[in-house]
């Protein structure tokens, strides 16, 4: 019999072991609370500006003279599931912050495994869905790049330029299930930030730094963020990639990436304090649903619970 | 192959040089090796003109003193890109002292889930992931684990060096490398970035991996790739993806098949590694810049 332990937890807890040698205090735990509006959206084809503009009200974000960065997902194109962030919901963010008096509004993306970003693009329906899509584009795969000191325990770690630059970056993930953290949402879609170009495909320096580590840790470093999760449909299962489409019927938004995360698991029937990147981000926003200001629909009523993969240790709340 | 096609992509390349010599990822961009290095290879056939030497000077002195190349002038880190320098050389017959420490720096480095105690690690793991860590392939960056796309490329870069390097750890991690792609082939025949399964369920084939993936086990005796390259050729029928089409046009024709034109009507794009890769994978054009001294198509 082979022992029961993965190498993805082994390898944090020894790096956990040698941290405690060192151990830096303990993060204070957020305090405040942060607004979630959760919407209904039946399909792609409501109005969806309006939806956007509806949501960024109820959460109270200034978008005025902003570069916005619109990030969406997009990883890999099956005609058969539902992987990336639907281009609908894409355009109509495109329209809506422009509505709004934005600077300037890209839409950026760095895929974790394929090269040809503008291919992938093309099948996922953007050239098509996104007009001047090429104009409005950037591979963060391949844009220049700064360096970054003191990022997650490496000594320089470069981004892309479009995103350094960005005023507010606009996390725009599908809701999915993930077979290794459990779920991916608007946090662990900052992967996408990372440039290919240097960390390559797949990047695999985030996988040794670890997968929870790093999402908190491009989240710790990229602040000025927003949430517009795409739950319309979604996916559970072997997510992120082999799964089944999950239709969830809702938007989510907010300014506190945690808190949207937090209130996302509760809605797919996963309880937010099983997932360890959450639990690792106590200092960055609210998990506790006395935290969060709830706007829009309660929660609860929209509750749709996603399959989780069957190896997953997590288990439905 | 109609002027009509190659001549807008050398056109489009010639023009969006940038002052330093190198060329960006796109048009206005900062020069990066990746691309620089397929242009100057898209551009071979000038490589007596001041622009093209203003480049391979510019490509040239991004070597660091450990052998490595660092992807730009931005970023000190060594990179797998390495492998691209090291075959420009070899298209160039320049087998200087850059070029064999540049070769050293190839042999010395290897993915880190090959190390022992990674090694170890791996024999914890419940849901293993199949692959023989003792062969060893190429990673992205020094430190990170071994996947296709570098180890290909590195295994083409090592193949056109061998008739000037008499080092038996060049034929010794030839025939790894060689042997951690086969290991990493997908049930479909095919290859993607370096996972045939994950967590027990298959993973599919990539068009572009697994052009490069076959470019990589040319010259390789040992090994049928028959299916393969029956897959490539799938691939390249169903594939609309300009970037993906390009590779397995640059991979197929170095195995000798014969593949229709592009048609002359589509234009060049404003990304520049697409427009050499589509320069590089005309009939006449470039494939042989990827294939081994000696090997035949």
């Amino acid at each position: 019999m082979k022992p029961c332990i993965t190498r993805r937890a082994l390898l944090p807890a020894a790096a956990a072991a040698l941290a405690s040698c060192q151990k830096s205090p303990e993060p204070i735990p957020f305090a405040g609370t942060s607004p979630v509006a959760v919407l209904k959206a039946k399909n792609y084809q409501e109005d969806l500006v309006t939806h956007i503009l509806t949501g960024i009200r109820l959460c109270g974000l200034q978008v005025k003279d902003k570069r916005v960065v619109l990030k969406p997902n997009l990883v890999e194109f099956d005609a058969a599931t539902s992987i990336n962030t639907d281009v609908a919901l894409v355009a109509a963010a495109l329209h809506a912050f422009r509505s709004l008096g934005a600077a300037s509004v890209t839409i950026a993306e760095g895929p974790g495994h394929r090269r040809d970003t503008f291919g992938l693009a093309d099948e996922a329906g953007y050239w098509k869905g996104v007009k001047d899509f090429e104009d409005n584009f950037v591979d963060l795969n391949r844009d220049d790049v700064s360096p970054i000191k003191n990022f997650a325990g490496q000594a320089q770690f470069f981004f892309p330029n479009t995103v350094l630059a960005a005023d507010l970056i606009v996390s725009m993930p599908k809701m999915k299930t993930h077979h290794w953290a459990g779920a991916t949402l608007s946090m662990k879609n900052f992967f996408g930030l990372v440039p290919g170009a240097i960390y390559g495909w797949p990047k695999n320096t985030l996988h040794q730094i670890g997968i929870p580590e790093s999402i908190v840790a491009l989240n710790r470093q990229f602040r000025r963020t927003f949430a517009i999760v795409d739950g319309i449909v979604g996916m559970e299962g072997n997510g992120p990639i082999q799964g089944t489409p999950k239709k969830a019927g809702v938007l989510v938004f907010g300014k506190d990436l945690v808190a949207v995360d937090a209130t996302c698991c509760r809605i797919m029937g996963i309880d937010p304090a099983k997932i360890e990147y959450l639990n690792m981000a106590v200092d960055l926003g609210a998990t506790n649903p006395a935290q969060i200001q709830q706007r829009g629909e309660n929660a609860a009523a929209v509750r749709t619970n996603f399959q989780l993969f069957p190896d997953s240790t997590l288990r439905l709340a | 192959m109609p002027e009509g096609y190659l001549r807008p992509r050398l056109d489009a390349l010639r023009r969006h040089q940038n002052p330093d010599g190198g060329w960006g990822y796109f048009p206005g961009k900062r020069s990066w090796l990746e691309p620089t290095a397929y242009a100057l290879l898209a551009l071979q056939s000038e490589s007596g003109s001041p622009a093209w030497q203003k480049g391979w000077r510019l490509l040239r002195s991004w070597q660091r003193d450990d052998g490595a190349w660092q992807p730009n002038g931005h970023v000190p880190e060594a990179h797998w890109s390495t492998a691209l320098a090291i075959t420009l050389h070899c298209a160039n017959n320049i087998h200087d002292a850059a070029f064999s420490k540049g070769v050293d720096w190839m042999l010395a480095t290897s993915g880190a889930e090959t190390r022992l105690f990674n090694r170890l690690f791996a024999m914890l793991d419940k849901s293993p992931t199949g692959h023989d860590l003792k062969l060893q392939g190429w990673p992205w960056r020094p430190n990170a684990t071994a996947w296709i796309e570098p180890t290909a490329h590195t295994l083409v870069a090592l193949k056109k060096a061998a008739k000037q390097v008499r080092n038996s750890e060049l034929s010794r991690r030839i025939v790894l490398g060689e042997g951690m792609i086969l290991g990493r082939r997908c049930s479909d025949g095919g290859w993607n970035y370096g996972a045939k399964a994950a967590l027990g369920i298959e993973l599919p084939s990539y068009p572009e991996t697994t052009a490069l993936a076959l470019l990589g086990l040319q010259g390789s005796r040992e090994v049928d790739l028959t299916a393969a390259l029956r897959q490539a050729h799938h691939l390249w029928q169903d594939s609309r993806s300009r970037w993906s089409r390009a590779w397995l046009a640059i991979s197929l024709r170095s195995f000798g098949s014969v593949l229709p034109e592009e048609p002359e009507s589509q234009p060049p794009t404003h990304d520049l590694i697409l427009t050499a890769l589509e320069a590089l994978a005309t009939p006449e054009g470039g494939h042989r810049y990827f294939r081994p001294d000696g090997v035949a198509a």
